[in-house]
């Protein structure tokens, strides 16, 4: 039980002020940094990154090596901005980190802004997290007077700026071209791709954007080789990954684990469980844009590639567990009016789609549904995907589908009348 | 200097435009106001305002920054505040509204001095967040997207604000409330009209309207109001920012004088307009 939660990005969290820079420092902090930038070519520190397969934990899991080779050599100035909009329902981690550890994005983003050779790196944190704002800035005070940012960085000739942004609430600032719009003062709506930040991103110059817990790890992957890092949890998918589980559980939390742990030991083992007396229903796996996943599911191996192929996705990595009290319909329309709430907008099939399913899950809730109703928003979910310029779109029908296919009595149960009283 | 905001207002610029050569005021493409509060919270903002600004390679990156800034001060972003940010960003005030309005931790209107956030999302509502917000709701008097009458606290029923394992949860003026309980609203209420919280009030200028129209109207997004979420915000007919710019406009005898002459003239308008913003 114990052994299965390896602290590695959490370590020392709740028993040291990590907050402040001495105590980071005589964890070892910054130690990597200043050997990357006074030892190390930018081009060794992204071959130790591509060695260790480290793949993106914000939501897509995208091979963080190999974005960064995406950026072209054009001579153009360069961006690498960290994603800390951190809003996908059901996961609290990166709002752990920045409160407890700020420190070790720094150092992780000063360690991806030197690899990628960009000197001005930028942190976009979420408009409802002021008091990880203010922690993040005083830590950003602390390592500029300590001498980690700014010019002539460890006696080299090696310029690193950093700059601290919070946004002002909104979801789909968390996808990253909505995310370099807002940072660049405008609306954060989706941009059309390609061209890809790596070609066009911040103010039109190459850009990477990577999540906060991504880049927190590249300190640890610097220091132990890419060996460690590479050789935990399956080959393609390896690493450690902070893992959010909530819900009806025991002890909801942050759970820092090897990728492969299954489904069922976060659930029981790290997480203490479901509540006396209840059974299991399902799990989201990855945030509420994932699929819900049954009880067949539970000794899946949590890993990209595993949970993709039992039919959701790891996402963000966080759990939402539900027991036997579940009203499926209730938990559908909360995502669904989340996704219609934030929805930017921009492309009708989300914008549109959205509201109506949420109106008409309303309307059945309300006990105004009608027969065929099942049916038309499980095909109008289905329908809107694939047809958005981003992921927000698509992200409507893996939950609504999931839970309808599986619990339709319940969403029968909510329905009293048949199909031709009602016009839609 | 003044060129972006002479076209977007349809204000021009009087005898004593240039209120630069004043000294206070150099937001102001137009006017001078002899005791206008803001003047006075831009010239003690300055020296904050500048460095924000240089830390982006584009100055318009500091558009959201500045409106959190003044927001902070004045508790919501007054048109004054949204003509200095285009002023200093250097677009026009449509384009910083535009911008504004997607966002839901902006305010455009004036809100209570507790903004009392709970979140209505899957975890919470797992943990028991519908029975909280009605409790939050019977106890207030109020419903999503209102301010109780005494002005003191308005509320809101928000999305997941990342802090599932103690939930249900909410935010107070930004921040964290864990755990709810019907007992920990009871406290948290009786200590806000105590003026015993914990949790800082937020500056008030303005007194809060009692409800957000737009919200309680239509409760859907109009086809003028694409992607915005926050009723509070701009949005298409009926916008309620979009009437303090008006009030605004019309209301001050320096622009009446030489302001769009249709508006003016037209007294039918005139006493709705001047009223307190609320139709």
């Amino acid at each position: 039980m114990a052994d299965l939660i390896t602290p590695v990005l959490t370590k020392g969290i709740g028993e040291l002020n990590l907050r402040d820079l001495a105590v980071y420092q005589q964890q070892g902090g910054y130690e990597q940094l200043r050997r990357a930038v006074a030892e190390l070519a930018p081009k060794e520190v992204s071959d130790i990154c591509n060695g260790s397969n480290l793949r993106g934990r914000g939501g897509a899991g995208f091979p963080t090596g190999r974005k960064w080779s995406f950026l072209p050599n054009n001579g153009r100035p360069r961006y690498l901005v960290c994603n800390c909009d951190e809003a996908e329902p059901g996961t609290f981690k990166d709002h752990m980190l920045l409160e407890e550890t700020p420190h070790q994005i720094i150092e992780g983003m000063l360690i991806g802004a030197y690899a990628i050779g960009c000197d001005h790196a930028y942190i976009y944190i979420r408009g409802e997290f002021k008091r990880g704002f203010e922690i993040m800035r005083d830590a950003v005070r602390q390592a500029r007077e300590a001498g980690f940012i700014g010019e002539n960085l460890f006696g080299t000739k090696t310029k690193l700026e950093l700059t601290i942004h919070r946004g002002a609430g909104a979801y789909i600032c968390g996808e990253e071209t909505g995310l370099l719009n807002s940072l660049e003062g405008k609306r954060g709506e989706p941009r059309l791709k390609p061209p890809f930040p790596a070609v066009k991103g911040l103010y039109g110059e190459p850009t990477v954007v990577n999540n906060v817990e991504t880049l927190a790890y590249l300190p640890y992957i610097i220091r132990n080789g890419a060996e460690w890092f590479a050789k935990v949890g399956p080959e393609r998918s390896p690493g450690y990954k902070i893992v959010s589980v909530s819900g009806h559980v025991v002890k909801p939390g942050n759970y820092e684990v090897a990728l492969g742990t299954t489904i069922r030991q976060l659930i029981y083992d790290c997480a203490g469980g479901l509540r006396p007396g209840r059974t299991f229903m399902g799990v989201q796996p990855g945030g509420g844009s994932s699929a819900c996943l049954f009880e067949e599911h539970l000794d899946v191996s949590y890993d990209f590639d595993a949970v993709t192929k039992a039919g959701s996705m790891l996402g963000s990595g966080a759990m939402v567990v539900f027991d036997d009290t579940t009203d499926f319909v209730k938990a559908a329309y909360a995502l669904i009016r989340f996704f219609s709430h934030e929805s930017c907008g921009q492309c009708t099939p989300c914008r549109e789609g959205g509201n109506w399913i949420q109106r008409t899950l309303e309307r059945i809730l309300d006990g105004g549904g009608v027969d065929s109703d099942v049916d038309v928003i499980k095909s109008a979910a289905h329908q809107l995907t694939g047809l958005n310029l981003c992921a927000l779109g698509d992200s409507i029908e893996p939950f609504l589908a999931s839970v309808i296919t599986r619990y339709e009595d319940q969403f029968r149960a909510y329905i009293k009348r048949p199909a031709q009283q009602v016009a839609i | 200097m003044s060129t972006m905001s002479d076209a977007a207002t349809g204000v021009h610029p009087g005898p004593d435009a240039g209120a630069a050569a004043t000294g206070t005021a150099d937001w102001s493409p137009y006017a001078r106001r002899e005791g206008n509060a803001f003047d006075e919270l831009y010239a003690r903002l300055l020296p904050q305002i500048e460095p924000l600004i240089a830390q982006y390679e584009q100055k318009r990156s500091a558009l959201i920054p500045l409106a959190h800034l003044f927001q902070e001060q004045e508790g919501f972003v007054s048109a004054d505040a949204l003509a200095a940010i285009a002023y200093l960003v250097g677009e026009t005030p449509a384009t910083v509204e535009s911008t504004i309005s997607f966002y839901t931790l902006l305010f455009r209107r004036p809100v209570g001095k507790y903004m009392l956030q709970i979140c209505r999302n899957l975890s919470c509502l797992l943990n028991g967040a519908e029975e909280i917000m009605a409790y939050a709701r019977e106890r207030l008097g109020v419903r999503h997207h209102e301010t109780t009458p005494d002005g003191l606290i308005s509320y809101e029923e928000v999305e997941c604000l990342a802090a599932c394992d103690r939930a249900p949860c909410a935010q107070v003026n930004l921040e964290f409330v864990y755990d709810l309980t019907r007992d920990k609203i009871d406290a948290m209420l009786d200590a806000m009209r105590g003026g015993s919280y914990e949790i800082a009030p937020l500056p008030q200028t303005v007194r809060p309207g009692r409800t957000w129209k737009v919200a309680q109207d239509t409760g859907l997004k109009s086809a003028g109001a694409v992607g915005v979420s926050n009723p509070n915000n701009a949005g298409g007919v009926g916008d309620a920012s979009g009437v303090v710019m008006f009030d605004l406009i019309v209301g001050r005898p320096q622009y009446e004088t030489r302001s769009n002459e249709r508006l003016v003239h037209e007294t039918s308008l005139h006493p709705e307009v001047s009223g307190n913003g609320h139709h």
